[in-house]
């Protein structure tokens, strides 16, 4: 609601004014400016629309003009005349809304949410596969803006951190091109920062200590396939033997 | 701008209070430490009964600065203190929770850890 009224107010003015500088109107320096701050900002459709509008009250004001004297001309309100003008361009046409020009569309969104929880879940199953323990995969997008998952696992000692955090590594930079800022080194607390994925590898100290669950708490877990054996497959699976069975 | 002398708050809960910076840590005769140095310092007020004593000589990161911090895109940054979060060695931060507001700059000089216990990055 708020950047379309914005909008209306920097195209308001600028309709009714461009008409009284061909009259010789006082104001007419100032009329440009606001029209092309407008046209900047607006997306190309709606720039369409909003100029057949001004152009179409341009005419309606020629007529008003035309009706009365030209001192009523020059010294009637502008302000009543734009609030007309608003609520008749509301009436025809809706509000419209301001948008950014950078902002990706929504499909795009999930598509890299969904990208980048594929890698997440990869990176999960890597570190299951070197036996770290307790893993967990939050999707804190909605709580912090820089990232989007975090991976949360625990390691027993300082060569099975070396050793997750290698083959994270190597899979990520095999698979996927990434290569991960933070930890070079094993280290208490090593981190991975993928950009969108960040990866914690703890020791067990350490892990209740800083106790990153409990800040995140908030935040949604996503639900690993190496965790309980993905219910799925093991229920088509069950039902296959009892397919089986029955032709047995 | 932060210079050997400099009394800097504590922006986690590790139990130092207040440090005084006593060198900065780079190149060898570094005037000023700016967001994301790290720096020597001494704790100058501690939390009675914590770990961390008078006097004892640790390392830490600034993470606010009255000085402004300037991006590349013309915004702007300036912080109504000088604030640190102290670290070990290894860049561990002692504390286990940041208070109010860090920059993003540090994510991008390897302090993710820090950015990632803060409740909010600008």
């Amino acid at each position: 609601m708020l950047p379309s009224s914005t909008l209306l107010s920097l195209a308001g003015p600028a309709g009714p004014a461009s008409f009284p500088g061909q009259m010789g109107h006082p104001q007419t320096n100032s009329s440009p400016k606001p029209t092309k701050i407008f046209r900047k900002k607006v997306l190309p459709l709606q720039r369409y629309s909003i100029n057949g509008l001004n152009l179409k009250r341009r005419n309606s004001i020629l007529t008003f003009a035309f009706g009365k004297e030209a001192k009523d001309n020059f010294f009637s309100d502008v302000g009543e005349d734009t609030d007309d003008m608003y609520d008749e361009l509301l009436n025809n046409y809706g509000k419209v809304v301001y948008k950014k020009t950078d902002q990706k569309p929504a499909s795009e969104e999930i598509d890299d949410d969904s990208e980048s929880l594929s890698f997440a879940v990869e990176m999960a199953t890597v570190a299951s596969e070197v036996k770290a323990g307790d893993i967990k995969v939050l999707f804190v997008k909605p709580l912090v803006y820089w990232t989007r998952f975090f991976i949360i696992a625990t390691a027993f000692s300082r060569p099975q951190i070396d050793a997750i955090g290698s083959r994270i590594r190597d899979r990520a930079e095999k698979k996927y091109g990434k290569i991960p800022n933070g930890d070079s080194k094993p280290n208490s607390w090593t981190l991975l920062d993928f950009g969108d994925v960040v990866v914690h590898l703890f020791l067990p100290p350490q892990r209740a200590f800083y106790n990153l669950e409990e800040f995140y708490a908030n935040a949604t877990a996503v639900e690993l396939p190496f965790e309980n054996q993905s219910p799925f497959p093991s229920e088509r699976g069950a039902f296959d033997l009892l397919d089986d069975d029955a032709e047995s | 701008m932060i210079q050997p002398q400099t009394y800097l708050n504590v922006a986690d809960n590790s139990g130092a209070r207040e440090l005084m910076c006593i060198r900065i840590i780079g190149a060898s005769n570094r005037r000023y430490a700016y967001i994301g140095d790290i720096v020597v310092a001494v704790i100058k007020k501690a939390v009675p009964n914590s770990s961390l004593k008078r006097s004892q000589v640790i390392r830490a990161v600034i993470v606010r600065t009255c000085k402004e911090l300037k991006r590349r895109n013309g915004i702007i940054i300036k912080y109504d203190d000088n604030a640190a979060v102290l670290i070990d060695k290894e860049g561990n931060p002692k504390g286990t929770r940041i208070f109010s507001a860090i920059a993003r700059e540090l994510r991008q000089l390897n302090f993710t850890k820090i950015v990632s216990l803060a409740p909010e990055v600008l």
